[in-house]
């Protein structure tokens, strides 16, 4: 262990540090349930003092001063004793007496501990606290009495002697509302009070440049007595006294100010003026709304992240005692100034906004997020300056193959660092806290998540299982944050933000431990269902479905499978404003694009795997939680929900399709009401991951839409030649860029219906199967008539199969009107997931719709390779087209925006 | 359309005016056959979840029911042409006539795409289509079944329709359901055993004993793993079967020259009888590619996958030792392979034929139903045997009489006992 503590001696500790907050907790408790302090107030602090030292079993208390002592039932004195002063406005008005009734071993004072030293303290303080504004209380309810007149002199004598700074901030304050007012006579004492204000005819400063000599002769308590006379003259009793009440609280404020507005603060003092804050709101602290607010920005920017776009929204919804529990759980370097990332700060945000409109939707009020914690962005900086690794932040500038090839030496010397000791205490602190539950330890960089930015996925998630004895859970969560750390240094991300211009941009970053949601099932543990849903569907399969209709990715299990795109397998696609039009509807198509696997974590092994969910059922399927919700049963070309009970799990064909989650429950409308509520705040689309155990509704994440490139809308250039523009689209556009075309696949719609029999129909798909292979190595876009791939009338639409176009960049359908008739086009409905996945772009053209362009004399006059690559093809000449553009030295490229509906194609040089 | 574009319904008339000539037959009987018999055409409104209206166009085209009720599916298509149903329709009669059963054929549907629609519209939409076609359908005149875009589901909620407007429960109105619900047991079996039974007469008639036999299978989906299973219980040997992996998005053919053992082969493929290619290595599979299946030494190919898999580029791989190539995929020899594999005086026997056990078992759904009396599995399967046994052995002699190839005989035998039908009732 890094700091040569043992490690259950750190666990001791932390176990004090525990019961010291749970005892002041206990006593602000108290004190918070009256505003004056009576005798049961009194015993309960009594009682609980010893809670919080370290031998509760002969700790003994009295408090002495007030109108009665008062002391534990057992009390006798002692030698052991450590005693603290009740201060009100700087005078002692009691104390407190702790005593061990017998000898313990010598501490840091006496027996007791520095940090029983500063809980006895603190105790006192917030005692001194609660007296004085019992005092100034008693104070004002003095002067509502009707019958006496300008008693609120009163107030000013008792600051006077009490806090006679206070006064002179008080009477600045009614000085400046005065003058504010208009009210002529003031702008004299304003004078007084600050000289340099008009002084010299209006100048601020005198010719000579010299500093201001202060007017030292002032009374400035006997000018406070003016100018409260004056305002006696202009403004009415109550309105004074009121004044003068919110002020002193508002002052009470200024330590938080203080510490905000101050940039070198650290966390930690941050921290701490934030439990204060806590511990006064109830009854002692009042902030105007336009201090709230400068705190609230100041601390989302100290804390969660200084995107003016996030604070923005933030700032609408985040109070400023919400972060009072966040920080509990923020593990930080002794002298940090870091955040914790786009990420955490997403989370923290989506759950504000859906605690603040949990009177919208009763459905809110059940969402939950799993316990987290988190390390701040400059805890990387500080592993990495502990362990003298500075100079692996170079990496990011070397060639992107060097930095391949280093990476798993980086990788490696990462894992085999340790960690600073108090970011240990801070990790330990946090397994306690969660238990032995699997963890998820993800990334929250701050360059991720950042609104509008596209970074999504580029840093590592790694599940734990968190099992064994404490040392073995420590190293390996120390092991997981390692291995995230180090994925910063990866080559994908350096070239990813190479690419984006993002290499100068200082990379932190925070990290996130999550609880895994989830049940154990046989030998594993995972959540009922998992995934990601966005606010807006960039995929349509389906002209009914809006962009604002949103797209839910879902898988049973861990969520990994639906964030991710899958080369062997499909998540089940749902859309939230249109829950009945599913992707797939035929048995085939049911049963094709279900999720056949299934992430989980091992809890015997440890280790995250990925298994069949039908091996799965076959052995556990009783144990799985809503099982119902997630699968249906498949009997010969019948498909229904899995009942509740009466399965036969070895023998069933199960198929997940979520119909029981769609038909049977709530959820679609649920995550409908979320997305839209987390939209409005965002003020632009979002997407949230989510995880379900079967009861519960948990969410993962929350931030603005990214994209992920693929999705991302397109920027239309804008100065495109219009000659180069072969067609241009206005309905059902996605979003997409694709640049560098080479080749052109173009199957004319007049010659493909003129053909004469089924079997040259069925060539035409035979030949674009040759050329998928063929042309396997360049970037081609295929065009043609109808719906592709459609069963069914061949003349309607080119027969062919997902594997005879799988490596085409786009498919683009081209809808020809024929007399008064425009034909349907499939939308991909054949092998939609399938393009989905492999990122395959769809484009439907409807030729003679308004306002669009489409040059058929492009491909009338282009010259057509179809020949010479595929000699035996002859006869598909006038039908099919491949039109070379690479060797004419041009080449295609197609922007698809779905936000402006407008997609085009056009022809570019090299 | 121009009038030299590809018409399916055209290709299906003068493909009967061929089998027309050969049976001399007359020119009313002509025309009555070369039309169908009835046509039906309507609008179906439904409303849709977001409350507005739409109008969808329905159909039922009865091509023949000079043998019996109409039997034939009801598809869900945005684009299908009234020919494409025509020609379809008229298929089904000749289907339905060739396995000899006492029925007609039709076809039908409704022009719309099933995923703009949610199941809640489709209900509506099925519910609208049987209030529609209620006069022209029902158990004694024309049953649909499931077809291209239906499923079981659909026919259950047509059926409660049905059953809703007459106020008498009819489960033979429709077939295609689910064991039951009217279902019948055995249609899982019903077409791979099919191909078997008639591969089974077919070796009788070459004076084989199916035992000293070996086959090689492509695909490895329903209707090849039934055909494996049935003809392994002959005693015969299966040493190779291919199969599409999804993956790699190409298919492999899977050896082993011992025989292979189905159950072992079976509990390493997933739902669409997709092999797993590496465990199969692990049990001593040789991993050929996908045409491998063709060329092995065999005495009998089965290609049960798709269509056009023997073309003119590979026909000439098949081993001289075959002696029978049946179909059953539909449509799997192109008809310039079918010729050269006739001309190797193969045994050609035509999916037409092979795959009949499909429709067959469908009737025995729909005579289970009318009576409401469902058969155990056996039974099913020994009736099957019975109808397909005899289907054979008819096609087979009539084109020994009449020295046809057997997919010629099939064809003209099946527009043959349609014709006779229709003058014996005085028809024409």
């Amino acid at each position: 262990m890094s700091d040569n503590k043992p490690l259950d001696k750190i666990i001791v500790e932390l176990k004090e540090r525990a019961k010291e907050l749970s005892c002041l907790y206990d006593i602000q408790e108290l004190l918070n349930r009256t505003t004056s302090i009576n005798d049961e107030v009194w015993k309960g602090i009594i009682k609980s003092i010893p809670t919080g030292f370290q031998f509760p079993d002969i700790c003994v208390v009295k408090i002495c001063g007030f109108k009665n002592n008062y002391h534990s039932d057992n009390f006798i004195e002692s030698k052991w004793v450590l005693k603290s002063d009740i201060l009100a406005q700087d005078e002692i008005v009691g104390h407190i007496q702790v005593y061990y009734l017998e000898e313990r071993p010598m501490a840091d004072e006496g027996p007791f501990l520095k940090e029983e030293r500063r809980l006895i303290d603190n105790i006192a303080e917030r005692v001194g606290l609660q007296i004085l504004h019992q005092q100034l209380k008693s104070i004002f309810e003095e002067q509502k009495k009707p019958d006496q007149r300008e008693d609120w002199w009163a107030v000013l004598d008792m600051l006077k002697h009490t806090d006679p700074k206070l006064l002179v901030r008080l009477s600045r304050k009614m000085v400046n509302y005065l003058c504010w007012s208009g009210i002529s006579e003031a702008d004299g004492l304003l004078e007084r009070f600050s000289p340099m204000v008009k002084s010299d005819g209006g100048k601020l400063f005198s010719e000579t440049n010299k500093p201001f000599d202060r007017h030292s002769g002032v009374d400035m308590i006997e000018l406070s007595y003016e100018i409260f006379e004056v305002a006696s003259n202009h403004i009415d009793e109550k309105k004074i006294l009121d004044s003068i009440h919110r002020w002193t609280k508002e002052d009470k404020s200024d330590f938080l100010t203080e510490v905000m507005e101050n940039s070198g603060s650290t966390l930690a003092k941050i921290s701490s003026a934030i439990e204060r804050y806590h511990h006064l709101i109830p009854n002692m602290l009042e902030l105007t709304e336009s201090r709230e607010k400068s705190i609230r920005v100041a601390l989302i920017r100290r804390i969660l992240t200084d995107q003016p776009d996030f604070i923005n929204i933030a700032k609408k919804v985040i109070e400023v005692d919400s972060f009072s529990n966040l920080l509990h759980n923020i593990i930080y370097p002794t002298v940090s100034h870091g955040q914790i990332g786009g990420k955490s700060s997403g989370l923290f945000l989506a759950k504000q906004i859906l605690s603040s409109s949990k009177n919208d939707n009763p459905f809110f009020q059940k969402i939950k997020t799993p316990n987290t914690w988190y390390v701040t962005s400059d805890g990387l900086l500080n592993f990495m300056t502990y362990n003298n690794l500075e100079e692996i932040v170079e990496q990011k500038y070397k060639e992107i193959g060097r930095v391949r090839q280093e990476y798993p030496y980086v990788l490696q010397v990462f894992k085999n660092s340790s960690f600073s000791p108090e970011i240990v205490k801070g990790l330990l602190m946090a397994l306690e806290d969660f238990g032995d539950v699997p963890l998820v330890v993800r990334s929250s960089s701050l360059l991720e998540d950042r609104v509008g930015a596209v970074f999504a996925g580029k840093y590592k998630s790694l599940f734990i299982a968190n099992k064994g004895t404490k040392e073995e859970r420590l190293l390996e969560l120390m092991d997981a944050i390692a291995e995230v750390y180090a994925s910063i240094f990866g080559p994908d991300p350096i070239n990813y933000r190479a690419q984006n211009n993002l290499l100068d941009y200082r990379e932190e970053m925070g990290i996130m431990i999550q609880e895994v949601v989830g049940t154990k099932v046989g030998p594993y543990f995972f959540p009922s269902f998992a995934g990601v849903a966005f606010s807006r569907n960039e995929y349509r399969w389906s002209p009914r479905i809006l962009p604002e209709d949103g797209l839910i990715r879902i898988v049973p299990g861990l969520g990994t499978r639906a964030v991710d795109r899958l080369s062997n397998d499909y998540p089940i696609l749902l859309s939230p404003g249109k829950p009945g039009l599913r992707v797939n509807v035929t048995i085939d198509e049911l049963v094709k694009y279900s999720p056949k696997f299934i992430d989980v974590i091992n809890l015997e092994s440890g280790t995250f795997e990925t298994i069949e969910i039908d091996s799965l059922l076959k052995r556990y399927g009783k144990e799985y939680p809503a099982l119902s919700r997630v699968v249906s049963v498949l009997k010969e070309n019948h498909i229904q929900p899995a009942r509740p009970f009466g399965i036969n799990f070895s023998k069933s064909n199960f198929v997940v399709n979520f119909e029981g989650l769609v038909k049977r429950t709530s959820f679609l409308k649920e995550i409908k009401a979320t997305l839209e509520i987390l939209q409005n705040t965002y003020d632009g689309p979002v997407d949230i991951e989510f995880a379900h155990n079967g009861k519960d509704f948990y969410l993962l994440q929350c931030r603005s839409q990214s994209y992920g490139s693929h999705i991302e809308p397109a920027k239309i250039p804008e100065n495109i030649d219009p000659d180069s523009i072969v067609f241009s689209a206005n309905k059902f556009i996605s979003n997409g860029t694709i640049t560098g075309i080479t080749h052109i696949i173009y199957v004319d719609p007049n010659e493909y219906a003129k053909l004469p029999n089924q079997q040259s129909l069925l060539n035409v798909g035979i030949a674009i199967g040759k050329l998928n292979d063929l042309l396997s190595d360049t970037k081609f876009i295929l065009m043609g008539p109808g719906r592709w791939g459609s069963r069914g009338d061949i003349k309607l639409g080119v027969s062919i199969t997902y594997s005879e176009i799988n490596n085409t960049s786009m498919l683009i359908e081209i809808a020809k009107q024929s007399g008064d008739y425009v034909p349907d086009l499939s939308f991909g409905t054949h092998f939609f997931q399938d393009l989905v996945e492999a990122d395959i772009k769809y484009l439907p053209l409807y030729p003679d719709g308004q306002n669009t362009i489409f040059k058929s004399e492009f491909f009338n006059s282009s010259n057509n390779s179809l020949v010479s690559l595929l000699p035996e093809m002859r006869d598909l000449e006038k039908v099919i087209k491949v039109i070379n553009l690479k060797s004419e030295n041009k080449s295609f490229d197609v922007y698809m925006n779905a936000e402006r509906e407008f997609a085009i194609g056009h022809i570019c040089d090299v | 359309m121009k009038s030299n574009s590809y018409n399916p319904f055209e290709v299906a008339q003068k493909q009967f005016d061929r089998a027309a000539e050969m049976l001399d037959l007359d020119q009313a009987t002509q025309e009555l056959l070369r039309n169908p018999i009835h046509e039906h055409h309507f609008l179906i409104p439904v409303k849709l979840d977001d409350g507005s209206t739409k109008i969808f166009k329905g159909y039922r085209i009865q091509h023949n029911n000079a043998r019996g009720p109409i039997k034939g599916g009801l598809r869900f298509h945005p684009q299908e042409t009234v020919d494409s149903v025509r020609a379809l329709a008229m298929w089904m009669t000749w289907k339905t006539a060739v396995a000899d059963l006492p029925l007609g054929g039709g076809k039908g549907g409704v022009i719309c795409d099933p995923h703009n629609l949610s199941d809640d519209e489709q209900e509506r939409l099925c519910r609208g289509w049987v209030r529609q076609a209620y006069a022209s359908i029902g158990p004694k005149l024309d049953i649909p079944a499931p077809d291209i875009m239906t499923k079981a589901q659909h026919m259950l909620w047509m059926l409660d329709e049905y059953e809703v407007i007459s106020g008498v429960k009819s489960p033979g109105a429709f077939t295609g359901k689910p064991v039951g619900m009217g279902g019948s047991l055995g249609r899982e079996e019903a077409t791979g055993y099919g191909v078997v039974i008639t591969i089974r007469e077919a070796l009788k008639e070459l004076d084989i004993n199916p035992a000293d036999t070996i086959a090689s299978l492509q695909g490895f989906g329903r209707v090849s793993q039934y055909a494996f299973e049935l003809y392994i219980q002959m005693g015969g040997k299966v040493v190779c079967v291919s199969s599409w992996d999804y993956n790699e998005q190409k298919s492999y053919s899977f050896k082993k020259d011992e025989g292979i053992d189905l159950d072992e082969l079976r509990s390493i493929t997933d739902t669409f009888g997709g092999i797993d290619k590496q465990k199969a290595a692990d049990l001593g599979y040789d991993i050929l590619d996908g045409n491998a299946w063709l060329e092995q030494d065999v005495d009998i190919l089965i290609p049960a996958a798709i269509e056009n898999q023997i073309t003119i580029d590979n026909v000439d791989g098949i081993s001289s030792r075959v002696k029978i190539l049946a179909e059953g995929a539909n449509g799997p020899t192109t008809p310039e392979a079918s010729e050269i594999i006739e001309e190797r005086n193969i045994f050609l026997i035509p999916d037409f034929l092979a795959s009949a056990g499909g429709v067959t078992c469908s009737y025995f759904e729909q005579v289970q139903s009318n009576m409401n009396y469902y058969w155990e599995k056996d039974e099913v399967l020994s009736k099957l045997d019975v109808k397909m046994t005899s289907a054979y052995i008819a096609v087979s002699d009539f084109a020994t009489e009449n020295g046809l190839k057997l997919r010629d005989a099939a064809y003209v035998i099946s527009i043959d006992r349609v014709a006779n039908a229709c003058h014996d009732r005085g028809w024409v």
